[in-house]
């Protein structure tokens, strides 16, 4: 469509230039908007008749996303459980696992978070620097969980303690 | 004024009704309630959107909400704003916040309690064209997308129509039915803060609609553009859109459904 | 009926013109078509966003949902600052410091500490289920989302004094 209306444009552009003209700035006000266009804004991409564009499909980003998180959820209902109901020091595999999967969890909510409320899109700056600081924070987090579970007690047992205190 | 003949034939037209009562009105007692709408003028665009307070008799007004506002508009105030047209809850036009929800002003009693006011809203996170009338243009523009259309290049080999069994007709029932009146979308805060990219619940159940449509051959296409992070899986299952439907529709099944489909992909 | 109102709104035009003289108040401009879409943006940026959660009625549909996301947070935010701060300074957060610290507390701070860690954890556990359940396609009336609600509710009030007294 947008191609047809080019080529007709250059072929009428080369046959009067009075037309080139007129056209040129018709074609200014259709893309007026786009060049407008900022996300969220009252500024619409297009005219009122076109319709509203996909992002590129990805499953990574889609529905193997969706259910991995489904799955990484409902496994730490059981996991909370066994890791509570054993010795840590008995499981320390299990108490490792319920680790890495809260931090997961935790990424993953403090990640839709961002994507709801601070978007790149929408916040060129902040958005990036929230999205890199969370990575770095889930990286720190996992180093420090995991010292803690090989140096320390392990979380499992921290809790425990700190309940009973 | 009043002593224009048009005025008083506009007032036989309005909701009050008086004279076409077969008892006398004039014995009810008067029950005056206020109501509070979302005033703003696109002439003065400086001055901030404000509540004003117009306060009519019950008693002398239709039963619902509609009523209320074309009561207002016809004898306060003829600058108040808003869309309305069937006044029976089929077209969707007067879609506003009322009371805190949204809903038809056609299909919204009144709240006989004179001692509360209402308030009136325009549709929740929207840009305002004036008053109660809030740009559906991106509304619209996410509707086209889905292609809200049967898409089969294959016809029937009679050449007449696609046949359904009566069960797959029976999955469209419970959507079909939405008239695009647009209070789900505007109830959902997702949509409220990702409307640019995120469809919302009108347009999802519409894009099942046709995903769960039999007739229809171009369901893995359907279900393909949606594979991202934003048109469909910014739902999280908040559920104000069945809520506030006024049709008492249920779009927070249909967009479940996608996604279960999808994931089993 | 209709034609009547409308032969007489022209009547109630031609009086008004008739009392006033046919001054022209409004000027006009001319205008390419071109124009359309510059003048409905200039238009579209002047327009105010309708007010949202001030106005909203709080619900059973939206508010646990909020606060599924706050309690999560709250959470996570803990977990991520005792994590980080035990890699940046493990001599000061080990555990036997933490739980040494935690013992030297009066009593009611401890019981208070204790359910404004459990109740956000009852909750969002068990608001948690409510949405798996959501997810497989149960409890997906309005029905449902106000009976799971409720139930989420009682059982947050129930597993905080459970987890409290443990």
């Amino acid at each position: 469509m947008a191609s047809l209306l080019a080529t007709s444009r250059h072929a009428l552009a080369r046959r009067s230039p009075i037309f080139a003209k007129s056209l040129v700035s018709a074609r200014f006000a259709t893309t007026q908007s786009d060049a407008l266009y900022v996300p969220g804004g009252p500024i619409y991409k297009g005219t009122v008749n076109d319709p509203t564009d996909f992002p590129t499909p990805s499953r990574m980003h889609g529905s193997h996303h969706w259910s991995f998180e489904r799955l990484l959820s409902a496994s730490l209902i059981p996991l909370t459980g066994a890791a509570f109901a054993t010795s840590p020091s008995v499981h320390p595999v299990l108490d490792g696992l319920l680790g890495v999967s809260l931090i997961v969890h935790s990424h993953m909510g403090f990640d839709a978070m961002l994507v709801d409320y601070l978007h790149p899109r929408k916040f060129p700056v902040l958005g990036h620097v929230a999205t890199w600081t969370l990575r770095s924070a889930t990286v720190g987090v996992l180093v420090g969980v995991y010292q803690f579970n090989t140096n320390d007690i392990g979380l499992t047992e921290l809790i425990t303690k700190v309940w009973s205190a | 004024m009043s002593r224009l003949p048009v005025v008083r034939l506009a007032r036989q037209f309005s909701s009050s009704a008086t004279r076409a009562l077969a008892t006398p009105v004039g014995q009810k007692p008067v029950l005056n309630k206020e109501f509070k709408i979302y005033r703003w003028n696109p002439d003065e665009p400086a001055k901030k959107p404000t509540l004003q307070s117009y306060t009519i008799d019950l008693n002398q007004t239709g039963p619902m909400v509609l009523d209320a506002l074309i009561k207002i508009k016809n004898e306060v105030d003829p600058t108040l704003t808003f869309r309305r047209s069937c006044r029976e809850g089929i077209c969707g036009s007067c879609a506003m916040n009322i009371d805190g929800q949204n809903t038809l002003a056609c299909l919204c009693r009144i709240d006989r309690n004179a001692g509360k006011d209402s308030k009136i809203y325009p549709l929740p996170h929207m840009y305002v064209v004036k008053d109660l009338v809030p740009d559906l243009t991106q509304f619209y523009k996410q509707y086209k997308s889905i292609k809200p259309y049967l898409q089969n290049p294959n016809p029937p080999a009679d050449g007449k129509e696609f046949l359904q069994s009566p069960e797959d007709r029976k999955k469209l029932d419970g959507m079909y039915e939405c008239i695009l009146c647009a209070c789900c979308s505007t109830s959902c805060p997702s949509y409220w803060w990702n409307q640019d990219e995120y469809l919302g619940p009108a347009t999802l159940m519409q894009a099942y609609r046709w995903i769960a449509d039999s007739r229809d051959s171009h369901t893995a296409e359907r279900k393909e553009v949606l594979q991202n992070e934003m048109s469909l899986f910014r739902c999280h299952t908040i559920f104000n859109c069945s809520r506030t439907c006024p049709k008492g529709l249920n779009p927070a099944q249909a967009i479940q459904r996608i996604k279960l489909e999808l994931a089993a992909e | 009926m209709l034609s009547t109102t409308r032969a007489l709104g022209l009547g109630r035009r031609s009086i008004l013109s008739a009392r006033t003289t046919a001054r022209r108040t409004v000027q006009t401009q001319s205008l390419p078509p071109s124009k359309a879409t510059e003048i409905l943006n200039q238009q579209r940026l002047l327009r105010p966003s309708s007010p949202h959660f001030t106005i909203y009625q709080p619900q059973l549909t939206w508010i646990p949902s909020i606060v599924n996301r706050a309690t999560g947070g709250a959470l996570s935010a803990l977990l991520y600052g005792f994590s980080l701060a035990y890699l940046v300074a493990p001599g000061t957060f080990d555990s036997v410091h933490v739980v040494e610290f935690v013992a030297g507390l009066p009593d009611a701070v401890k019981y208070a500490g204790k359910a404004l860690l459990a109740a956000p954890f009852a909750f969002h556990g068990l608001n948690g289920i409510r949405h798996l359940l959501w997810d497989m396609g149960k409890f997906m009336s309005i029905k449902g989302v106000y009976q799971t609600g409720y139930t989420v509710i009682a059982g947050t009030a129930v597993g905080t004094v459970v987890l409290v007294l443990l």
